[in-house]
């Protein structure tokens, strides 16, 4: 096996590692926004999903159903 | 000369730019920068002379190295041939940690269990870490290589690889390109890996 290697470094705060990648400002809007509407569909999906799943009928299955 | 500034954090990637690669690379940028660490790849760099002299450069300003051999193979256009890049810049890594092993500190990696003693014998000894050319695999293999308090599980990782992957369409379109491993691409795909760590709830944060 490889020898992991204990990290004891401190982590550079986000924004000075985000200004090094020299994105234009513009740019960034625009990405930032593509994961603003994919963060917020997780969240939603992660709500839905099992609330959609009873309204459909199906049965969830117990925790001792399932052992 | 005096020696270049060292940033702790940075990882140099020696990695393949083709296709079949594309989901590992996406992977070791999502999962180091969950880790905290800064990914660097010699993409963007020039040709010529001088970029040999470059890619020893960035080798030099980051603290760690991951060389990942898995898919060191014959091209499949004649003449069949390897390409050689990979080797060539891990051979460098090796002499400038061998020079200065407080200032680096290199790691194999490798899809199968025993190819490397067939690939590259002088390197009996050093054990790669196997990712089996997985996504999973290679975050697993991260979480085992740099260990860091707090470092979020494999599958909060995956949750976000997932997230960035499923986009990856909309950010080559706005970037005017197909090369996911496009210089202007890779700084783009850092910062939405940068962005997820923000909001994750388990990523490890300065």
């Amino acid at each position: 096996m490889p020898r992991p290697i204990h990290i004891t470094t401190p982590i550079e705060p986000l924004e000075s590692r985000i200004k090094r990648l020299r994105i234009p400002k513009a740019r960034q809007k625009e990405l930032l926004a593509i994961m603003d509407e994919a963060w917020a569909r997780l969240a939603v999906d992660r709500i839905k999903r099992p609330i959609v799943s009873v309204q459909r009928g199906e049965k969830l299955e117990s925790a001792s159903a399932t052992r | 000369m005096p020696p270049p500034h060292v940033n702790p954090n940075a990882v140099f990637l020696n990695i393949p730019y083709d296709e079949e690669f594309q989901k590992l690379y996406l992977a070791y940028i999502v999962g180091l920068s969950q880790l905290g660490f800064d990914p660097c790849i010699t993409s963007g760099i020039p040709g010529g002379e001088r970029r040999l002299d470059r890619v020893l450069a960035l080798i030099q300003g980051c603290r760690y190295s991951i060389h990942d051999l898995s898919r060191i193979e014959l091209s499949a256009a004649p003449p069949a041939t390897p390409r050689f890049n990979m080797p060539l810049e891990l051979g460098l890594t090796i002499t400038w940690a061998k020079l200065y092993p407080k200032r680096h500190t290199w790691f194999l990696w490798e899809s199968t269990p025993r190819r490397l003693q067939k690939s590259m014998s002088d390197l009996d000894g050093t054990d790669p870490y196997i990712h089996s050319g997985t996504v999973e695999g290679i975050l697993s293999e991260l979480r085992n290589a740099f260990v860091r308090n707090g470092a979020p599980s494999v599958q909060s990782m995956m949750a976000t690889y997932r997230l960035v992957e499923s986009n990856i369409e909309r950010i080559l379109a706005g970037a005017g390109t197909r090369n996911l491993y496009a210089a202007s691409v890779f700084r783009e795909l850092c910062l939405v890996a940068l962005d997820a760590v923000r909001r994750t709830k388990d990523a490890i944060k300065p």
